[in-house]
Formats: C-alpha cells, structure tokens, sequence
C-alpha cells in the first residue's frame, strides 16, 4: 500500500513537473512572437516616419534669381550715369546706346561704343558676381534695334535654368532692345 | 492538487495580464512618441510659415519700395523713373526714421552702393561721398536679406554745372524671423 501511494506520488510529481515546463516553455515562446511582432511594427512605422521626413526636408525649392531681378536690374543700368560726357551733359547708359551707334565720342576723346563695353562688362560682374563658385553661372546681354544687334556680350557657361528679360526704349527714332539671360 | 492546479491558472493569468499590459503600455508609448514626433515637426513647420510669411512680405515690399514716394525720384532727375531712389529723400528719411518704424512692417531697410563700390557708411555729414545706408535697423532676429537693383540717383556738380548722377545700387529688404 505505502509503496502503491509513493508510486502514485512520484508519477503525480512527474506530470507536474512535465506540466509546469510545458508552461514555462508556451507563453515564453508566445511572448518571443509578440516581440517580434511589435518589433515589426516599430520598424514599419519608423520607415514611414523616415520617408515623410525626407519628403517633408528635400522639398525646399528656391530660385537663386528672381525674374523681376533682371527686369529691374536692366531698368537700373539704362539710368546709370556714365563717364563719358558730350557737350550738354555726362550720358546715361540709355543714352550712351544711341550716341555709340552714331558713332559719337566722347569730350575727353574716348570712344563712345568702348565705354558701352567696359560699362557693360563691369557692371554686369560687379551686379551678378559671375564666377565658377557663385550660384550663376554666366550671361548673355544683347543691346538691338529692330534691324541689327549693336552690342553683344556674354561670359561663362549657359545652362537649362535661366531668367531673363528685356526692356525697350526709343530714341530718335529708333527702337532699341536691351535683353539679359542669366544661367544659374 | 487541485488548490496548486487552481495556482498555477492563476499565475499564468496573472502573467497574461501583465503580458497585456506591457504591450498596452508599449503600444501607448510608441504612438504619443509618433504623436509629440509629429506635432514638433508641425510646430516647426508653422515658425517656418511664419518666417517664410514674412519673406515673402520682404520679397513683395522690396520689389515696390523703390517706386514709393518715400523714395523714388519722381519727376526730380528728368521725366518719371521706375526703380530710381533719390539719395536726398533718403538722407532725410534717415533722419526722422524714428516715425518709419512700423511703417513698412519688416525689420531691416539697407541700401548699397555696388557700382561704383563704397563700402562707407552713409550720414548726413558725409553725404554724399557714402555708398552704405542703413535707414531702418530694428534690434531683432531678422531672415535673410532680399535685394532688388535700383537706381540710385542725386544732383551734382562738375564744373559749374548741376548734372543728374545715377550709380547702381542693391535695395535690401529683411523680415522679422519668428523661428
């Protein structure tokens, strides 16, 4: 009898111990899945949070140049006073346009249409600041009339992003355009 | 036996709550950290307007001031000039600057001299042998400066005669920066 009982005992103490690691082993690897589980779902989120910061970061688009940049600059440049002087006055480069296609010189015996191109060149460059590290890149200017180009000048290298613009005056009869592309 | 079975369900239960919990608990961390991530960076997107508002202000104001009557020629150098700013207005604007402050709603107002280049700063004591005029200077965080060419045109004087002299000049405008 009391060997019957402590077989009884022993197989019991068995089937609890087998009980006790079968449940020590299912909710461990339950727990394992859910891990992994939400490890998933940290790393699916954070790769949308990544994509809509990069969206949200690279999506600065600016223009170095404004259009109306050039429109006034030309504006501007057709005022500015220049050295050379006729017999009334010190010329404006608007006026300068005109008196270098008739060939006019200036008091101090300088070529008109040699100022045109210094003028132009400086003011161009001191204006845009045209180099390989500056944001632009180069220039076309274009002085016309209807019929001929007076005056053309250009510096560095064109590329696809340009702004430019033109503006026109008559004097004496004639019709002049001035036109600037700057490449950025 | 029956006391320890009724023991173990009960721990287990116990360790599927807190289990539970746990991950409630996670769950609820990770979307108000997703939560305070996205509020901040919307936060940081309207200082951003904000100072992006006030750009554009600049940008809009820069492109007319020159034509306004604080500042253009008029009809002083010869017919009416667009983006020509008289150097004498400015020089007495400079003066009574004090009553501009809030006028035009931005916080910086310079103008440069770049052709021929003149790197001294304007007063009415050395006027007009300056090329930098600083008219308004508020003492805030500013963005970056928004420049448009204008003319800058005054009377001179070269042998006897008055003639009008207009050089090449940047007009600067900056924001006030909310960021």
């Amino acid at each position: 009898m009391k060997n019957i009982l402590e077989k009884f005992c022993s197989k019991n103490k068995k089937g609890q111990d087998q009980k006790i690691r079968n449940f020590s082993l299912l909710p461990n690897k339950f727990g394992q899945e859910e891990i992994i589980g939400f490890v998933v779902i940290v790393v699916i989120v954070s790769v949308i949070i990544l994509v809509l910061l990069s969206f949200i970061l690279t999506n600065t688009d600016e223009n170095v140049v404004e259009s109306y940049e050039v429109e006034s600059f030309i504006q501007s440049m057709l005022q500015y006073t220049t050295s050379c002087e006729n017999q009334l006055e010190f010329l404006s480069y608007q006026k300068l346009i005109a008196y270098c296609e008739n060939e006019g010189v200036c008091l101090d015996g300088e070529n008109s249409c040699e100022i045109l191109d210094s003028t132009t060149r400086e003011i161009i460059q001191v204006g845009w600041n045209i180099n390989e590290q500056s944001p632009i890149k180069g220039y076309e200017f274009k002085i016309s009339t209807e019929e001929k180009e007076l005056f053309f000048a250009e510096e560095g290298n064109k590329t696809t992003n340009y702004k430019g613009s033109f503006q026109d005056f008559a004097r004496s009869g004639e019709k002049y355009i001035v036109s600037l592309t700057i490449y950025e | 036996m029956v006391m320890e079975n009724w023991g173990i369900k009960n721990k287990k239960g116990q360790l599927k709550i807190q289990q539970m919990a746990f991950m409630l608990i996670a769950v609820t961390f990770l979307f108000a950290l997703v939560g305070i991530f996205f509020l901040a960076i919307n936060l940081y997107n309207l200082q951003k307007t904000a100072t992006g508002l006030e750009e554009d202000n600049a940008l809009l104001l820069v492109s007319k001031l020159a034509n306004s009557p604080e500042f253009s020629c008029g009809n002083s150098f010869g017919g009416s000039r667009s983006n020509c700013i008289d150097f004498e207005k400015l020089i007495v604007l400079q003066g009574m600057i004090s009553k501009y402050q809030n006028f035009w709603g931005v916080a910086k107002i310079q103008i440069r001299k770049i052709y021929p280049e003149d790197e001294t700063l304007c007063t009415s004591g050395n006027y007009p042998n300056c090329g930098i005029i600083k008219l308004l200077d508020k003492n805030v965080n500013s963005t970056a400066f928004t420049s448009n060419f204008v003319s800058l045109c005054r009377k001179d004087l070269s042998d006897n005669a008055i003639y009008d002299k207009c050089e090449l000049a940047v007009l600067m405008v900056a924001g006030e920066d909310k960021g």
